[in-house]
């Protein structure tokens, strides 16, 4: 899990006012974001001539590439489109993707850049206290599914900011369905003095 | 395809110590080429299931991965300062090394081993 230090080294530039209150800021644990390369692509000629690639189309129909920094992983499909999961910040995401494009290009194909977009920021947080979840369940009952049968976290969908968190016993908070990261530090201020409120 | 064997331990060292051995009987009419290509497509069989059945040492090989392929079933490692563990007790290290993986493919049985 990740720790509740503000770790600012990866968030350049991206900082945006984080609210207090809880004195808490959620770390960023993945970005997943689209782009189109806007070019129809021999996934073969990829596999065969890049670096970290894996393409097996009788399991899944993308070559499947990773580059070290920033530390990511993207899904490269013959219709040009690309994912790109793994990286801790928004400019990281961005970045990794302009590598993969360029590692594309370079390979012989007229890759663009068309559309980049985030699609989802996951991040994760620790209050440090032991929560009651039944309680917390009963009482919001309205956004929680909490099953400790079949997983152990509490499943609260927020609807503003619309956010998923799961909430486990030990105080460890994962925040996840984001376009934005404000709404994750949003997210989180919400349910703070939900959770305070719940403390063992 | 499906019997088809693997032609990569060719060069290996007795592969290429074997192919040497033909190309020599063949420049000194000695042997037919034809016969010798029958002889590497045994020496691609025997040595097929001779590592499947026979061979029992293990060796533990670690290192830095500096690059992987996987494209047509065959998975690509490029390690640098590897260190080969091997059973015996041995320690083998290298600079660099790449390795070539292929999917298991079970012997041929012998009763069709000469049908070509």
């Amino acid at each position: 899990m990740a720790s509740t230090a503000v770790d600012t080294s990866d968030m350049n530039g991206a900082e945006q006012s984080v609210p207090t209150g809880s004195g808490i800021t959620p770390t960023l644990q993945n970005i997943v974001a689209t782009v189109n390369l806007d070019c129809r692509l021999d996934l073969k000629t990829i596999a065969l001539h890049a670096r970290n690639a894996e393409y097996n189309p009788k399991r899944f129909a993308a070559v499947i590439m990773r580059i070290r920094e920033p530390k990511t992983t993207a899904l490269i499909f013959a219709s040009g489109k690309m994912v790109v999961t793994g990286a801790k910040s928004e400019e990281q995401s961005k970045l990794a993707a302009r590598k993969y494009a360029r590692i594309v290009q370079k390979l012989g194909f007229q890759a663009k850049f068309a559309d980049f977009k985030i699609q989802n920021i996951v991040g994760s947080c620790d209050v440090k206290f032991p929560i009651r979840l039944e309680g917390l369940a009963v009482n919001h009952s309205a956004f929680c599914s909490y099953e400790p049968e079949l997983f152990p976290g509490l499943i609260y969908r927020m609807t503003k900011p619309k956010i998923v968190l799961l909430i486990f016993v030990s105080g460890k908070i994962v925040l996840t369905g984001a376009k934005l990261r404000t709404e994750i530090y949003q997210a989180f201020e919400h349910i703070y003095p939900v959770l305070a409120e719940f403390r063992k | 395809m499906a019997t088809a064997q693997y032609e990569l331990y060719r060069r290996s060292s007795l592969g290429v110590a074997l192919t040497d051995t033909l190309d020599e009987l063949i420049t000194e009419s000695h042997m037919d080429p034809q016969l010798a290509m029958k002889v590497l497509q045994q020496f691609d069989l025997s040595i097929g299931e001779a590592l499947h059945s026979r061979v029992r040492a293990k060796a533990v090989i670690k290192g830095h991965l500096r690059e992987y392929r996987f494209c047509d079933d065959v998975w690509t490692f490029v390690v640098d300062r590897p260190t080969f563990r091997l059973e015996g007790g041995g320690t083998i290290e290298a600079d660099r090394i790449k390795f070539v993986a292929c999917t298991a493919r079970a012997p041929v049985p012998p009763t069709l081993s000469v049908s070509n």
